[in-house]
């Protein structure tokens, strides 16, 4: 069986306030946090990127884990913000956390649903036995354009999980995807900041897709809401996931855990995979937990997880070195307007 | 074999924007052969110091470059040492006459920085210190400001003492004619200068300088020539990191010390110094690298006056204005200095004459302290 | 442009580096800084003393002003070092931040 054997998440220290960015455009502060459903976002520092943070997530993951770096037989990186266009992350990333040379590195590309294609796809390479480790990673520095409601809430995070077969803290029980050509968000090569189509992002894209993968693995399953703990729903704002597990049949209590895009917005390919380790955070053994990413352009993919024995002395291992994600969270420095865009390099 | 500087010139130091480096040359060298009462024709080698030809201007080869522009087809070298590379020019031409291998030299030290943008000039200095430096964003006077840190902690020095340093070699800058700032400063405008690399500030920095000197060298005595009594080169590492300690530099205390054994004198019997001062705090330590005072003490002795000139009672320290007042064009300060002591041992400095001086010594420093170069100079009595 | 052969030979030199744990012997703020590090000055520059012997100078980030001071904590982390050219390759290396 496969599953998660270890994980690992990095947020830049630097949060900006919704209402600074609301501000400096003139705004009504409170209209736009209500309506977005959240009040700070995650910048990264001038020196991150996609790759750094990568790395930081991956260290934090190999940390907990009792596997060494050379074990990992296959490493993607998920990410819409790669540092190059044409030079793969995954190298980048695996030389400096020195996994060595025998390994398959490959970079993945699908909107916020970069990472959990990953995921997805080494579970597979190691359920055949192709791969005995894998490491997949979600990683943005994402940028909205300024004075673009996404500048609200593209933020910068990594996740980064460790599949395997054995030692494992969640076994996989069942996955599935599904997609669709829908271009509700997307960036042209040589354009620097993405577009979208406004209010077309929501239901015919967002909620169609996660429903969609979700009824689909409600009935490759044969399970309904009430068997999880645990609900995870891709986080582009506050208000999509509160929506979409409400519409599902999900209850406020399963849903509160991963909420991460209270405190740093959305992290992109990171949102839903940074949830999941929240979650995991405060799991108890033999618990049921449902994750569903989504990807502009579009599709999602849906993950049923169940908690292992192992989980709660892994647990204590990060809580005691302050790894968890609600740490993370916390470790925190507000800065204004004009900082984010230093920070950003648009100044 | 004893060696002698018979004749010794330096140009305008400063931002001297309509002056190309082969007019600066031509300045340097036609004095100083001048001085020596010398004929082109008697010269057999050239030696050119110099850093930044190369990366800021693009032209490598420079001892061909000034040969043919002098007229001199001879043997011709640069010799590059960063902010040594004077010291390190007068060095090596010393030791070719200590060879055997000619009897008179010309020594030319040279740079031109103003043709360049300041953050290109400061990148290209950058050269002078390590790779870890420069991906770190570490400047040269940054360097020196966390020198200058640990130097406060441990001794008690303070931004007071390092700014009386600046205010010094101005006084001693508006002494001499040549210098590129000829204003007095006042402890209170270098404290309230604006801040480059904390703790130091823009005035507690050299600053960006075009000029050249020259010395004529020769193993033949003159009336008025001055005797080499030492020339003495040590290296420590590239870095600070890699450094023993980080409040001396260790090249200096080394070179010093061999140098006074070779010219038979001890710190006490050096009446007059030139010493690099590329930053303030740079000129306390070498006061007490160099012997002068004591560890921790230099900073408090200077901002009392111990080494100006007119006050001074051992020994005066910078008379020309050092790099700060005199200027920096970084490979023509070691012959610079080499061309002040030899006019302090004639009692040809006017204003700025150190009375009765007759042992000089000359300290000349590549980037944070990886090369020293110590020349100790003895007027003919 | 960075050389990407000589990134490229340093990298073992970083992979070697991350993760480190040290003090801070002395620092600078560099507040004129040269021409690949424009837009991120002022900054500051430390020399690291690390636990497990040896010192290195670095940048140090995600710092308050109360972390410049002798002997704080840090550890060794990865982030970009120079700006790179819009067409070059990219030089990561070693800073420090603080613990």
């Amino acid at each position: 069986m496969v599953g998660i054997v270890s994980y690992g998440t990095y947020i830049p220290r630097y949060r900006i306030r919704i209402s600074d960015i609301a501000r400096a455009w003139k705004k009504d502060e409170a209209e736009v946090s209500r309506s977005l459903g959240l009040t700070d976002k995650s910048v990264p520092g001038f020196d991150e990127d996609a790759a750094t943070i990568a790395i930081e997530a991956a260290l934090r993951a190999l940390q907990s884990a009792q596997s060494k770096p050379t074990d990992i037989d296959v490493l993607f990186v998920g990410s819409e913000s790669h540092p190059y266009a044409v030079n793969p992350t995954s190298t980048i990333v695996g030389e400096l956390i020195n996994v060595g040379h025998a390994y398959l590195a490959v970079d993945m590309e699908f909107a916020c649903k970069a990472g959990t294609a990953a995921m997805q796809t080494i579970a597979g390479l190691v359920a055949a036995g192709h791969a005995r480790l894998g490491l997949a990673i979600g990683t943005d520095t994402a940028q909205g354009r300024p004075h673009d409601f996404l500048e609200y809430t593209a933020a910068a995070g990594g996740a980064a999980f460790i599949l395997g077969k054995d030692n494992l803290v969640a076994k996989l029980l069942a996955d599935t995807s599904f997609s669709s050509d829908t271009p509700d968000f997307w960036r042209r090569d040589g354009m620097r900041y993405p577009s979208h189509a406004g209010r077309f992002t929501g239901e015919p894209a967002y909620y169609n897709h996660v429903i969609g993968a979700a009824r689909q693995l409600f009935e490759m399953t044969q399970t309904t809401p009430d068997d999880y703990d645990y609900c995870i729903f891709h986080m582009p704002n506050g208000k999509f996931p509160r929506e979409v597990a409400k519409r599902l049949g999900f209850g406020s209590a399963q849903l509160a855990s991963s909420l991460i895009v209270d405190h740093i917005g959305n992290p992109y390919s990171a949102s839903s995979m940074m949830g999941l380790a929240a979650v995991l955070d405060v799991a108890k053994p033999k618990q049921k937990i449902f994750m569903v990413s989504y990807g502009s352009g579009a599709g999602s993919d849906a993950f049923v997880f169940e908690t292992t024995e192992q989980l709660t002395t892994y647990n204590k291992q990060r809580k005691a070195k302050k790894m968890m994600v609600m740490d993370q969270i916390a470790n925190k420095t507000y800065i204004d307007y004009i900082q984010f865009l230093k920070q950003t390099h648009k100044l | 074999m004893k060696i002698y500087v018979t004749g010794a010139a330096t140009t305008k130091f400063g931002e001297l924007w309509g002056v190309s480096p082969r007019t600066l040359a031509h300045q340097a060298v036609g004095s100083a052969l001048k001085d020596a009462n010398t004929e082109a024709s008697r010269v057999q080698a050239l030696f050119v110091g110099n850093m930044l030809s190369g990366m800021l201007g693009g032209q490598e080869h420079l001892g061909a470059f000034f040969a043919e522009e002098l007229g001199l087809s001879v043997p011709a070298f640069k010799v590059e040492g960063a902010c040594a590379s004077g010291g390190l020019a007068l060095h090596n031409a010393v030791n070719s006459l200590v060879s055997g291998q000619y009897d008179t030299v010309v020594v030319l030290g040279i740079e031109k920085m103003t043709d360049h943008k300041p953050e290109d000039v400061a990148t290209a200095l950058m050269g002078a210190g390590s790779e870890e430096e420069r991906s770190a964003g570490a400047t040269f006077p940054g360097l020196y400001a966390i020198l200058a840190r640990v130097h406060m902690k441990e001794f008690g020095t303070t931004e007071e003492e390092l700014a009386a340093v600046a205010m010094k070699n101005h006084y001693h800058a508006s002494l001499n004619p040549n210098a590129q700032f000829r204003n007095a400063l006042t402890v209170e405008q270098v404290m309230k200068s604006s801040r480059i690399a904390d703790p130091l500030k823009l005035l507690d920095c050299s600053p960006i300088s075009d000029g050249a000197a020259a010395v004529v060298l020769s193993t033949i005595r003159t009336k008025r020539s001055i005797k080499i009594a030492a020339s003495v080169v040590a290296t420590d590492t590239l870095g600070l990191a890699q450094r023993k300690s980080l409040t001396e530099l260790a090249a200096t205390r080394t070179s010093a010390r061999r140098a006074y054994g070779k010219a038979s004198v001890t710190a006490k019997d050096i009446d007059v110094a030139e010493v690099h001062d590329c930053f303030t705090i740079a000129e306390v330590l070498a006061m007490e690298d160099l012997g002068f005072f004591p560890k921790g003490q230099a900073a408090r002795a200077i901002s009392k006056g111990q080494t100006t000139v007119g006050k001074a009672k051992d020994i005066v320290v910078n008379p020309s204005g050092g790099l700060k007042g005199c200027g920096h064009p970084v490979g023509a300060t070691g012959v610079k200095q080499a061309v002040e002591l030899v006019e302090q041992l004639r009692g040809t400095a006017g204003k700025r004459q150190v009375q009765g001086a007759k042992v000089g010594l000359a300290h000349n420093v590549g980037g944070s302290g990886a090369t020293a170069v110590i020349h100790i100079f003895k007027s003919p009595k | 442009m960075n050389s990407p052969v000589k990134i490229w030979r340093n990298q073992k030199n970083i992979a070697g580096l991350v993760g480190k744990f040290g003090t801070i012997l002395s620092w600078t703020i560099v507040r004129v800084p040269p021409g690949d590090f424009t837009d991120q000055a002022p900054y500051p520059v430390v020399v690291v003393e690390l636990t497990g012997g040896g010192r290195i100078t670095c940048q140090l980030v995600d710092y308050d002003e109360k972390h410049l001071v002798f002997g704080q904590n840090v550890v060794t982390i990865i982030r970009r070092v120079t700006h790179p050219d819009p067409d070059g390759v990219i030089p990561y290396g070693i800073k420090a931040k603080p613990v």
